[in-house]
């Protein structure tokens, strides 16, 4: 998928709600930069565990 | 007593004339509300004042307190909260025009404690709509003015709140935070605030901001007031999922400024950035600790380098979970910058919210490892004094969303990992606007970061300046 292709996508996870042009290019901005973010996020995170929590037997510390 | 000798007083001080009965609950009361008609048409303080209710409540505790009744420091104290926590049949707003007409049916559980406590609540103050913010200049209601400058910002999301203590308008206020939201006012504003460890004060009753990092916190002007004022809205309630097990609070009766030995770890490669006169106080603000018999330790978590984005995606997929219903009804009642924001957090998948997690995990593993060789992080509370409020949602200079050494990743790791915060005033830059100073510690160090800001204040007299505005 190209990237605005990306985009068209992510902005019908709006659910129909309508800005005006000016705004739906802001919010295209932040769209981007977050994918960014994230692929940054995934390589400093990707060596850790998934997380789950699990409760622990009495006297035990989680 | 005169009304301005009476709003001089702190909270402990206070408390000890309504106790003493040299002060009645209603004479504090008017004072407080009289303050507010002289002042909040400058500083946009508040959105609610509940003037009836809250004289019936301080008659009541002068007629308690007469007969014996005494419950405590808060009893009879004019007390403001943040218009994020619902009030019974007061209105609630959020900061918002959807809920403009809101008069919820019950108290939040902060307001039922308070209430409990003897406290009279008297206003709801002014916010970032729904806590999405750190200027609180996105409210519907009108941005906050900081008391110490009235073009400047208050901070936010919280800045009514610190506005309201900074001006003497009731010795404390409660509000909350999800990324900085009380420690970044409270520096703006040249007050102490304070957010305990995730779940320690109760958030039912009260709007969300992203449900794990949102806490509840308070500002008033010392840290033995902040005390006084957290043990009685602490404890355990069932109604809160992510409340806390714990013992009776009792953070007053602890409060200990002894410091001599703690260990004080310092992030250096996060001062590079900062501002000359803050960096100069924060320096400064350290040889205190020394003094004190502190150990100055220096230390480096590449890790939080990482925070301020990771904080970010969190809350901003948190709020669009939460608002998403509301939004999809009432998008264009939104202030705009929050509307955008909100569409934004919509459009992250569920696979990179886990992503942000994973992230997380790992700064958090970072920082409780830091942790094991010290008990305090101190680091100035932001990067700069409060900027200009004609610069708006941009003023907060040091926001990032890089990976960097930028001071944002300082502010923003406390709320994301749940751990206690406390900003305090440690100086004055040259245009005489409040610098602070954060303590941070680790899970359930919150005693150990009230004794350290304790200890700061009984050798310090920053906490008494005042802004000119209030003479």
């Amino acid at each position: 998928m190209n990237d605005q292709d990306e985009l068209a996508h992510r902005l019908t996870l709006l659910q129909g709600v309508e800005f005006s042009p000016a705004d739906l290019e802001a919010i295209g901005h932040e769209i981007v930069d977050n994918l960014r973010v994230v692929a940054e996020l995934e390589e400093f995170a990707k060596d850790t565990a998934w997380i789950s929590h699990q409760a622990q037997p009495a006297g035990k510390r989680a | 007593m005169a009304d301005a000798t009476i709003l001089e007083n702190n909270l402990t001080d206070l408390s000890w004339l309504i106790a003493a009965r040299k002060v009645s609950a209603l004479e504090a009361l008017e004072a407080v509300l009289g303050r507010v008609r002289a002042l909040d048409d400058k500083l946009n303080a508040f959105i609610t004042l509940c003037e009836d209710e809250a004289r019936a409540d301080a008659k009541r505790a002068d007629q308690e307190i007469a007969a014996g009744n005494y419950r405590g420091p808060l009893h009879g104290i004019p007390v403001s909260i943040k218009d994020l926590f619902e009030t019974a049949g007061v209105l609630t707003t959020g900061g918002s025009k959807i809920f403009k007409d809101w008069r919820p049916e019950r108290d939040s559980a902060l307001a039922e404690k308070l209430r409990a406590a003897g406290a009279v609540i008297f206003g709801k103050t002014n916010l970032d709509e729904f806590g999405h913010g750190g200027t609180s200049t996105l409210s519907h209601y009108g941005p906050v003015h900081n008391p110490w400058n009235l073009e400047r910002i208050a901070g936010g999301s919280s800045g009514g709140s610190a506005a309201a203590v900074a001006a003497r308008i009731g010795p404390l206020s409660y509000g909350t935070e999800t990324g900085s939201s009380v420690r970044r006012p409270a520096s703006y504003c040249g007050v102490v605030g304070f957010k305990p460890t995730f779940g320690i004060i109760s958030r039912h009753g009260s709007f969300r901001g992203a449900w794990s990092q949102d806490h509840a916190g308070v500002f008033a002007r010392t840290v033995k007031d902040i005390a006084l004022a957290l043990d009685p809205v602490a404890g355990y309630d069932a109604r809160d999922p992510a409340s806390v097990q714990q013992s009776a609070p009792a953070y007053a009766e602890r409060l200990n400024e002894n410091v001599k030995g703690l260990r004080v770890g310092v992030l250096r490669k996060f001062l590079d950035g900062v501002d000359p006169a803050v960096r100069e106080a924060f320096l400064a603000a350290l040889k205190v600790f020394t003094d004190a018999g502190c150990k100055i330790v220096d230390i480096d978590v590449p890790e939080l380098s990482y925070a301020a984005m990771t904080s970010a995606l969190t809350s901003s997929a948190e709020s669009a979970g939460i608002n998403r219903i509301w939004f999809r009804q009432h998008a264009h009642d939104y202030v705009p910058h929050v509307a955008r924001g909100i569409a934004v957090g919509m459009a992250i998948t569920a696979s990179e919210y886990l992503t942000a997690q994973r992230a997380r995990h790992r700064i958090r593993e970072a920082v409780k490892a830091a942790y094991e060789n010290l008990e305090i992080i101190a680091a100035p509370t932001t990067a700069r004094v409060a900027p200009p409020l004609a610069n708006g949602v941009q003023g907060n200079g040091d926001d990032s969303r890089h990976v960097s050494y930028n001071q944002s990743n300082l502010l923003r790791f406390p709320s994301m990992l749940g751990l206690p915060g406390c900003s305090l005033p440690i100086g004055l830059n040259p245009d005489g606007l409040p610098i602070g100073m954060q303590l941070i510690g680790a899970s359930f160090a919150d005693q150990t970061v009230l004794n350290a800001a304790a200890a700061f204040q009984s050798a310090t007299d920053w906490h008494n300046r005042k802004p000119a505005l209030v003479g």
